[in-house]
């Protein structure tokens, strides 16, 4: 295996993915399998306590730093069982303005959830049937 | 079949209160908490928690779909509401049927019926239990007039869906009438979306004394003995209850506690409730029962030796009541203080801030019921209730020196609370003597300024 080689497209798998704002990319060419992923954001693992909002910390100017121009969290309204929608919504994933992403069963009911508006979902927070509380994060979506 | 998972559908102190007596029984427990109250222990002593809403009660210790949904995914098999919230809806007991979870408390019936005054009063009537001189539901102002001249003045005009005082009126002559019954009906309809409005003839300087009951499912009903509870607050609430009710005769304590005995029995009550009279000299009037565990339930406790949030549960889950009439009897005397969030020189209007010292009483005959520590947030949505110091003596006398030393060691700061006042009311000579009538404390607050 040419180790220089790999090395130099595993670089530019990770220059395109930076380019096309992709949270993961992965190519596999003659044999050889290259996945690169973005890691600047931690992601929570699932669990009935949801943390505290991410940190919004101002630049000095009072505009948002980049790092706050992170994500929307959609939340959940309902204490219930959480349904991903078909086909899966994952990391990556681009959405349109009002795309349902899952729903939320609760007393046999389906509340829809909803991107607020078109983006990229950076973040999944939650399996699907997991129990979810109100106010817990479900996904975290970067606006376009 | 003892329960195995209950549900907590409140917070503060009586959720501590519930989960401890589920636990001593091998039971587990599930908290409900609101945005607002992340970090309070009630979260911390669950076995499990679910967010249930945003810090308002609407949309959270109200919100029942999501109260249900959290019982049902957690696998519960029942669910304690607690005191407020919704102890006392019908519809929510229903519900919890619905569902198949266990509602620890009385039947919905039996809740509807006592919920509604007039509906309560007219039964109790049947059941030759003495109310107050009064009316059914009155069409109308001129209706009032007309009831009022029969019962002489001064009367009260009350919401029938009402509490807490709200949709109540003092009226003391003719011309004061038309006033009283609209803002009445306009406060009751504000409030219990409900205006139905009826007449009871003012008792002037009561007592306000309350019978412990519990009954079982297979029909069988104790009374744990009275608490008087006079001490209160000029909105009616209660400040400081003692057991037993100090300076009454025997003949009219026995009729309180029979009279108690054949109200339960009549509504066939399968839980813990409290029978609500005024006491006026050898009178005793009926004035309202509550299907639910009281504030002030520690007195009864401690005096009659029993845990009433336990056999709560064990007739919830069909069990026969642990002791009979004849096992019951008081030891001592026991008088409980509410260390509330409240500016008592501002009519007790309820205070908000962060607490930041706190250090309870202890130790021989002082047990303290609550959910505090320094830190803790003290959000304006809920109830204000801090703490509940309860002394248990020999003697009324040695109890209420129990209770001077136990306040004089607790300290909460942060905010204003009604330690001050609970304090100079143990050295208060009136209510040294003993037997204070409702007007009291309303009577203390107007002449004095406080805490000194």
């Amino acid at each position: 295996m040419d180790w220089e080689l790999t090395l130099e497209r595993a670089k530019r798998a990770a220059e395109f993915c930076a380019a096309a704002g992709l949270a993961r990319f992965r190519v596999e060419e003659d044999g050889i399998e290259i996945e690169v992923r973005r890691s600047p954001r931690p992601v929570r693992p699932p669990t009935a306590v949801p943390a505290a909002e991410p940190s919004a910390v101002p630049s000095p100017n009072g505009a948002p730093s980049r790092e706050t121009r992170a994500a929307a969290v959609v939340k959940a309204e309902f204490v219930g069982v959480v349904r991903l929608a078909r086909p899966a919504v994952m990391e990556g994933t681009v959405v349109g303005g009002d795309r349902e992403l899952a729903y939320v069963e609760s007393l046999g009911i389906r509340n829809p959830i909803r991107s607020s508006g078109p983006g990229r979902v950076v973040a999944v927070h939650v399996s699907d049937g997991q129990p979810v509380e109100f106010g817990q994060p479900l996904f975290s979506i970067e606006s376009a | 079949m003892m329960l195995r998972k209950i549900l907590i559908a409140n917070r503060g102190e009586i959720a501590l209160r519930v989960n401890r007596a589920a636990h001593e029984l091998g039971i587990e427990t599930v908290a409900i908490f609101s945005e607002a109250d992340r970090e309070s222990l009630h979260v911390r002593y669950a076995d499990e928690a679910f967010c249930v809403g945003p810090g308002p009660v609407a949309r959270s210790y109200l919100n029942i779909p999501n109260i249900i949904s959290a019982a049902l995914i957690s696998g519960a098999d029942a669910i304690h509401p607690g005191y407020g919230f919704l102890a006392e809806n019908a519809r929510f007991a229903e519900i919890c049927a619905d569902h198949g979870l266990t509602f620890i408390g009385p039947t919905p019936d039996v809740i509807a019926k006592m919920g509604d005054k007039a509906t309560a009063r007219a039964l109790m009537h049947d059941a030759r239990i003495p109310t107050t001189p009064g009316t059914g539901i009155l069409a109308d102002a001129a209706a009032a007039v007309h009831a009022a001249r029969k019962l002489k003045y001064p009367v009260l005009l009350k919401a029938t869906a009402g509490g807490g005082g709200k949709g109540m009126r003092v009226v003391f002559d003719a011309t004061e009438v038309d006033h009283a019954f609209a803002t009445a009906q306009a406060e009751a309809e504000a409030n219990f979306k409900d205006g139905r409005l009826y007449m009871e003839k003012l008792i002037e300087r009561p007592r306000h004394i309350e019978v412990q009951v519990l009954g079982d499912t297979l029909g069988n009903v104790v009374h744990v003995g009275e608490r008087d509870c006079s001490v209160q607050k000029p909105s009616h609430q209660k400040l400081i209850e003692e057991a037993p009710a100090t300076g009454l005769s025997r003949a009219t304590r026995e009729r309180l506690h029979e009279i108690a005995l054949a109200a339960a029995r009549a509504v066939h009550y399968t839980s813990a409730g409290t029978l609500e009279f005024l006491v006026s000299g050898g009178d005793v009037f009926f004035m309202e029962m509550n299907t639910r565990i009281q504030v002030e339930h520690p007195i009864s406790e401690v005096v009659y030796g029993v845990d009433l949030v336990r056999e709560q549960i064990r007739v919830a889950s069909g069990e026969r009541l642990a002791f009979s009439q004849k096992d019951l009897s008081p030891r001592g005397h026991a008088i409980e203080c509410r260390i509330n969030a409240e500016d008592p020189s501002q009519n007790f209007a309820p205070a908000a801030g962060t607490l930041t010292h706190v250090a309870l009483p202890g130790g021989f005959g002082i047990r303290v019921d609550s959910h505090v520590y320094t830190g803790l947030q003290i959000s304006p949505y809920y109830d204000s209730l801090l703490a509940k110091v309860i002394a248990h003596g020999a003697t009324r006398e040695e109890t209420i020196a129990r209770m001077a030393c136990a306040l004089a060691e607790t300290r909460i700061e942060g905010v204003k609370t009604t330690l001050d006042i609970c304090r100079s009311i143990m050295r208060d000579e009136r209510f040294l003597a003993g037997g204070v009538s409702i007007e009291f404390l309303p009577d203390l607050t107007a002449m004095a300024p406080l805490g000194t």
